[in-house]
């Protein structure tokens, strides 16, 4: 099953088309993930490796980069990698046809959302078990998808933070060599001495 | 227009000639011919039942809708300054008992939930005579009373009898083609799907996407709202139909430029001149499009050419108002004030009592005086191109406002009992507020945004004393001929208020600029400091942004937060024997199919029927088949989806197989004999349809739904038509379709009723289905294909104008308003989500709004203050836009002042609403009180607190003149009028119409405009687009203004009556009714005849120009004397007493009875 399909321009993480979720049919609450996939296109760019899963639980993400423009989509972890890859390579083919030259040029968020008629009918074609006898020829093409990268989710998106944190805290230790730890330190050395002072004044 | 009836009248007795049933006159209604009125008329006044004393009459302003306020709410804290002594002996004027619950309150169906509006409403009923005999306020009352449906969705109570599981549901499908004959019976069709067993017997084979969920969707989240920025505005399309701004840049014609040198004594024709800068020209349109041009940089050409474009038609279009004012300024000109203007003599002779106030009326002629523009010296605001000094100039300049000095032709006292003749010649134009040019330039259209008050008091104290409503009236998603489109990365908002920067915020410098709502300090983006405009940098005062108060922005990702949804229509059918028997299928069918391709979309448009009788049909369309499939749901308890992914279609890529479905339709259900209607089944299916993307549910219902959930039984007693006690069941009887509306309104679905019946349909329950997911109701009483044709014709109309007009999808609106305002009571068709957020699943240009505004804290220091609407929307084309408005209005101290900005429609509309609320929390008969007080309470502050030299009479400033007008007119349009036969359904849907319409709108409702039209003349005729449109004078609404040997017409705006005299003349009636003779004329004729004469060109012409202003084309009735529809055009002279109203004159007198006391 495949929940959820974005398309996205690298470079700044744009949403160029995708594919409305249907909450009522899946009866999950996908809003999470819709958030998780924007953080995810926004976090890519061209150093990422070109296809990479995902995982976040009972779903992952599956996602391909080609030309600039990334593939992401949203499904069950039962659904077979190659399936989705193979559907997202087809995404890519029409997509690129179409849109590929203006892609770079846009600034509307999903400037192509028209492309979600095209989203659909391929994610029915995939999805649909006797269809997929007919899509039997993919098994070959995509018989390396074993190699395909697997991370999870909160890592990528955590790696970025761990980063930045790891920054600030570092510049912390630099510009602020004592902080508050010392003074708490400072003081206690002190009460204690005063108290042991006080009480033993008289030795 | 002959002088022949007035004169006749006037002519008559020697004083006490008010007559409003002339007897000389052929049109006499059942009124007492030649009632004079001298003041011994004043016994009558009782059954007017208005306001007592404050003293007798404790709580008589308290109950109802008018409460909501909190506590510091108008009209309230202040001890009334007008309170009078306490007169004994008024019995009749107490109000109505507020305590016990009132009887008309339905029991809730099933709903143990704590229910979110009727629940509290009636658990509480309006405080019992308590509060202080003030009207729009009773501090005692907690904020809920009125609008208990703001309560957030989540309080509701699933419904629980929805929560079945699916898989028990039973089904039958059969496919028979659609061509073939009749769908079989339910019975007969479960034997098409097999085992044949009982009907209802077969379980059916679980559908694999069936929602496991039950119907309560609002007990998850809604899909929608989006949390960053809750406003947002719509999709501009260029290339639809423009409606509404008539005045659009017509060229000129022939203006004299002598004219424009004497501005301010003909007003009010100027008043209509300042367009604000986006009601722009056509010319402008052209460049709004290049804004949609594909690529970004030339979008941004297209942008940032308007304005400058705008600058140059503001000089064309100031000369087309200059003509206007020639023409106006032509009649009456300098002449002898006190003479004829056209037929009107100037004082009217009668009024016996009139007392020696001719001091009151100036010299000048008073319908001159009376079309006179309050504040006459900002006369041309529009004729410089904006650009000119920017706003940060804004406060210093506000010290040279000068208020005194316009001694405001709006403060004129004008004695009512003495002046006939008020209403003036043109349409009445919005009073301007008291601003300097340079932001009035800017400022936003009063069609699109208006308050009731033009100049804001400035303490709640002082709104008190003036007794008059405070609030906002918008018309936000209206059809603007040029609108500005700002593609940015960034949108500059005010980091803590959230609102838009707009043309009334002040730069402190280059960097920082000033919010106007919250007074934070905000830097100016990098971004913002290069204008696209002048293509220059460091300007962010020239900014289009700033300079312009429409304006419109594409909002970027942060503000979806799921992909724009497609514009997705889904049609919901009744094809009941009733149903069919109107032939309504034949008329929508051939109108969706000559539409189908202006279907307002993009590719992803989808498209479903649904059709109902006692079963639900479903059709499947799926790409691939030869034909369409009747899907047949007989389990109307638990209804699921037979094929949930076939049964919405994309409409480009099965536009063969609807239009196979839609030629088919009308023979499909020809010879049904199912006379059951399971309204509430069919309206749950298509909520399922459509919940996954959200979007447009239309409903056409013919009858009583009488089966399966919300079921309703008649409520309405014919005997009670007619009653003058109190109208019950103004309130729903059941839940059911407000709950379901909720849902709607949750998954961004919204739902248009079309009702079409000739019997009771209980619209008062049926219509929340509509109120609250914020569509809207249509209503075609007696609609049959043969028998009414006037209505198939609306019905037809109507229906292109609502396929094809503008839609704007998964909306929300925000109102913001300058700190120390607060914004509490909303009217209109939406859900309140949050506190001040309106959930607009759709938002269509014909939707009005009004709010109820208090002042919370002083607005001491401040000289103006300013309200924005954003309305956040997504486009047919799957674009996310933001629509902002923002108006300026200025802050004033004294009583007079705001006396002198009080805009008397605005007001009228206001009230409207609140009374239509407190009909239904109350009684009709409070909110009567209630609207009568209104007008006693204004003019009572006014006279008391404004006016130094006490007069006798009934004195009014000038621009509150028509005030008692209107509420008289209130009083008797069919919402609120008592003792005319009124079914209840036509009352509950002109409530409806009075809450949801635009005001332009609306005031025609209330206050029809009468004009006579045998004799139309090309003399001050407008000009547009080459056609010569004649400008007859408005009459007053009584039937003396009749004439035996003219022909009137009557425009009430949804239905336009053209009455022949009997004595007609002939030219008339050969040249543009091409017929011999009177009694030639037929008796249901409802088209002028296309008539190759002057006479039938100019009085088409007319009609048509009428026609055009307003987005549902009006029908035309041509009635004589003896026609049936001759009653309905009677009773719209509100001027004239019936028998069960006061007529005007009276009213005034009441009036001055109860003020002077």
């Amino acid at each position: 099953m495949i929940l959820m399909t974005i398309i996205a321009r690298v470079a700044d993480g744009l949403p160029l088309a995708a594919s409305i979720q249907e909450d009522e049919q899946s009866g999950r609450d996908l809003q999470q993930y819709q958030s998780q996939a924007k953080q995810l296109c926004r976090r890519l760019n061209a150093q990422s490796p070109d296809r990479c899963t995902l995982e976040t639980g009972e779903l992952n993400f599956h996602y391909l980069i080609a030309q600039g423009v990334c593939y992401l989509s949203l499904c069950e972890a039962s659904f077979p990698k190659k399936m989705v890859f193979a559907y997202l390579e087809d995404l890519h083919n029409e997509f690129y046809d179409q849109y590929g030259r203006r892609v770079p040029s846009v600034t509307r968020p999903y400037s192509f959302i028209e492309f979600d008629t095209y989203i659909q009918k391929a994610k029915k074609t995939y999805i649909d078990s006797r269809a997929r006898r007919n899509l039997g020829s993919i098994n070959s093409e995509l018989h390396d998808v074993q190699r395909i990268m697997v991370a999870n989710i909160e890592e990528v998106l955590q790696r970025g933070e761990a980063l930045s944190a790891l920054d600030t805290k570092a510049s912390n230790l630099t510009s602020t060599p004592r902080s508050t730890y010392a003074k708490v330190a400072a003081v206690a050395v002190f009460f204690i001495t005063l108290i042991i002072y006080v009480r033993f004044w008289w030795l | 227009m002959s002088t022949a009836g007035f004169n006749s009248q006037n002519g008559t007795g020697t004083g006490q000639t008010y007559t409003n049933g002339p007897s000389q006159n052929p049109v006499s209604l059942q009124q007492l011919p030649g009632v004079s009125y001298g003041m011994t008329h004043q016994s009558t006044f009782n059954p007017m039942q208005a306001k007592a004393s404050v003293a007798s009459g404790p709580g008589l302003y308290s109950s109802g809708p008018y409460q909501p306020i909190p506590p510091v709410s108008s009209y309230q804290s202040v001890p009334p300054p007008s309170s009078f002594p306490a007169l004994p002996g008024q019995p009749l004027l107490t109000s109505p008992p507020m305590g016990g619950p009132p009887s008309h309150t339905p029991p809730l169906s099933a709903s143990p939930s704590p229910g979110p509006r009727l629940t509290s409403a009636q658990a509480m009923p309006p405080p019992p005579a308590v509060s202080t005999g003030n009207y729009y306020a009773s501090p005692q009352q907690p904020m809920a009373t009125a609008w208990q449906y703001n309560t957030p969705p989540l309080q509701m109570g699933p419904p629980t009898s929805m929560s079945t599981p699916p898989s028990a549901t039973v089904a039958n499908h059969v496919n028979p083609a659609l061509g073939s004959t009749v769908p079989p019976p339910p019975q007969t069709s479960s034997a098409a799907y097999g085992s044949a067993p009982v009907l209802h017997s077969v379980t059916h084979p679980p559908v694999p996407g069936m929602p496991p969920t039950s119907l309560h969707g609002y007990t998850q989240p809604g899909i929608a709202p989006p949390p960053v920025n809750p406003i947002l505005s719509h999709g501009y399309q260029p290339n639809r139909a423009l409606y509404g701004a008539p005045p659009t840049g017509p060229p000129p014609t022939g203006p004299l430029p002598s004219m424009k040198s004497t501005p301010p004594p003909t007003g009010p024709p100027l008043a209509n001149a300042p367009p604000p800068p986006p009601k722009a020209d056509a010319q402008c349109g052209g460049s709004v499009n290049s804004s949609q041009l594909p690529t970004e940089s030339d979008s941004q050409e297209g942008d940032i050419e308007c304005p400058g474009m705008v600058a140059g038609n503001g000089l064309q279009a100031s000369s087309n108002y200059n003509h206007v004012d020639n023409k106006t300024a032509g009649r009456p000109q300098p002449g002898s004030p006190g003479q004829h203007l056209g037929h009107y003599p100037s004082l009217p002779p009668g009024y016996q009592n009139a007392p020696s106030a001719h001091n009151a009326t100036s010299p000048m002629h008073p319908a001159l005086q009376s079309t006179t523009q309050p504040y006459a010296q900002t006369p041309q605001p529009y004729q410089q191109p904006p650009g000119g000094p920017g706003p940060a100039q804004l406060s210093p300049s506000l010290a040279a406002m000068s208020l005194q000095s316009s001694t405001p032709e709006a403060l004129r006292v004008v004695n009512l009992l003495q002046e006939r003749n008020l209403l003036p010649p043109t349409p009445i134009p919005a009073p301007m507020p008291c601003l300097p040019q340079d932001l009035q330039k800017v400022n936003c259209n009063p069609e699109v945004f208006r308050c009731t008050l033009t100049s804001i008091p400035q303490t709640q104290s002082l709104l008190n004393k003036a007794k008059m409503p405070l609030g906002l009236l918008l018309h936000p998603f209206k059809d603007l001929s040029q609108l500005p489109v700002v593609t940015s990365s960034t949108i500059v908002r005010c980091r803590s208020c959230r609102t838009y920067i707009n043309p009334f915020v002040s730069f402190l410098d280059q960097r920082r600029w000033k919010c106007n709502l919250c007074y934070r300090v905000n830097d100016v983006p990098e971004e913002f400091m290069y204008n696209p405009v002048s293509r220059a940098y460091g300007e962010p005062h020239k900014r289009p942004e700033v300079q312009n108060a429409t304006i419109e922005f594409i909002a970027p990702s942060e503000y979806m937060l799921r992909p724009p949804q497609p514009a997705v229509y889904l049609f919901v059918l009744d094809v009941s024997h009733n149903a069919v028997e109107t032939g309504y299928l034949n008329v929508f069918c051939q109108s969706l199919l000559d539409n189908i391709n202006a279907l307002p979309g993009d590719s992803r448009t989808k498209v479903g029927f649904i059709t109902f009788d006692s079963t639900i049909h479903f059709y499947n369309l799926q790409e691939g088949l030869s034909q369409p499939q009747m899907l047949i749901v007989s389990d109307i308890e638990d209804i699921f989806l037979p094929t949930p992914d076939s049964l919405l279609v994309n409409l480009n890529e099965c536009k063969e197989l609807v239009q196979d479905l839609l030629k088919n339709l009308p023979n499909l259900f020809q010879k049904t004999m199912e006379t059951q209607s399971a309204l509430g089944s069919a309206l749950q299916a298509a909520f399922k349809l459509l919940s996954p993307t959200g979007g447009r549910m239309s409903v056409f219902q013919t009858q009583l739904p009488n089966l399966g959930v919300g079921a309703l039984q008649s409520r309405e007693d014919p005997n009670q038509r007619a009653s003058a006690k109190d109208i019950q069941h103004l309130s729903p009887a059941t839940d059911f379709y407000k709950k379901l509306a909720l849902d709607c309104s949750g998954q961004q679905v919204a739902v248009d009723l079309f009702l079409l019946s000739a019997q009771y349909c209980d619209l008062a329950s049926l219509g929340c289905i509509s109120r609250y997911s914020a569509g809207s109701v249509y209503y075609y009483p007696s609609y049959h294909h043969q028998h009414n044709p006037a209505q198939v014709e609306r019905f037809q109309k109507d229906l292109k104008r609502y396929l094809t007009r503008k839609i704007g999808f998964e909306a929300v609106m925000r109102i913001r308003c300058t700190k120390g305002l607060s914004i509490h009571t909303f009217h209109g068709n939406f859900f309140v989500r949050s506190t001040d957020l309106l959930s607009l699943p759709n938002v269509n240009p014909d939707a009005g709004f009004a709010v109820q505004m208090s002042i919370e804290e002083n607005l001491d220091d401040m000289q103006v203050v300013s309200f924005q609407a954003a309305l956040l929307y997504t486009s047919s084309k799957g674009e996310r836009r933001i629509r902002v408005h923002t108006l300026c209005l200025p802050v004033v101290n004294s009583l007079s002042d705001i006396f002198a900005g009080a805009d008397v429609q605005a007001i009228t509309g206001l009230l409207a609403c609140m009374a239509v609320d407190r009909s239904v929390t109350a009684s009709l008969s409070d909110a009567r009180d209630a609207m009568t007080n209104a007008a006693i309470d204004s003019l009572a502050s006014y006279r008391q607190s404004v006016l130094t030299i006490q007069q006798p009479g009934l004195l009014a400033p000038a621009c509150l003149r028509l005030f008692p007008l209107y509420i008289l007119a209130l009083l008797k349009q069919k919402a609120f009028r008592t003792g005319t036969s009124t079914r209840l359904d036509d009352r509950v849907f002109a409530m409806c119409q009075l809450k949801y319409q635009p005001l332009a709108y609306a005031m025609l409702m209330i206050h029809p405009a009468l004009y006579r039209v045998d004799d139309l003349t090309d003399e001050g005729a407008l000009n547009i687009n080459e056609r010569t449109i004649p400008q007859p004078r408005v009459l007053q609404l009584s039937v003396e203004k009749l004439n035996r040997e003219g022909a009137f017409l009557m425009d009430t705006g949804m239905i336009m009556y053209l009455w022949v005299g009997r004595n007609c003349n002939p030219n008339f009636l050969t040249q543009v009714l091409g017929v011999p003779s009177y009694t030639a004329v037929p008796d249901n004729l409802y088209l002028l005849p296309d008539l190759d004469t002057a006479e039938s060109q100019r009085t088409r012409a007319f009609i048509g120009w009428l026609r055009d202003q307003r987005p549902f084309s009006p029908t035309l009735h041509i009635i004589k004397d003896e026609s049936q529809l001759k009653s309905s055009f009677m009773q719209n002279m509100i001027e004239d007493r019936t028998e069960a109203a006061l007529s005007y004159y009276e009213f005034l007198l009441h009036l001055q009875q109860q003020i002077s006391k």
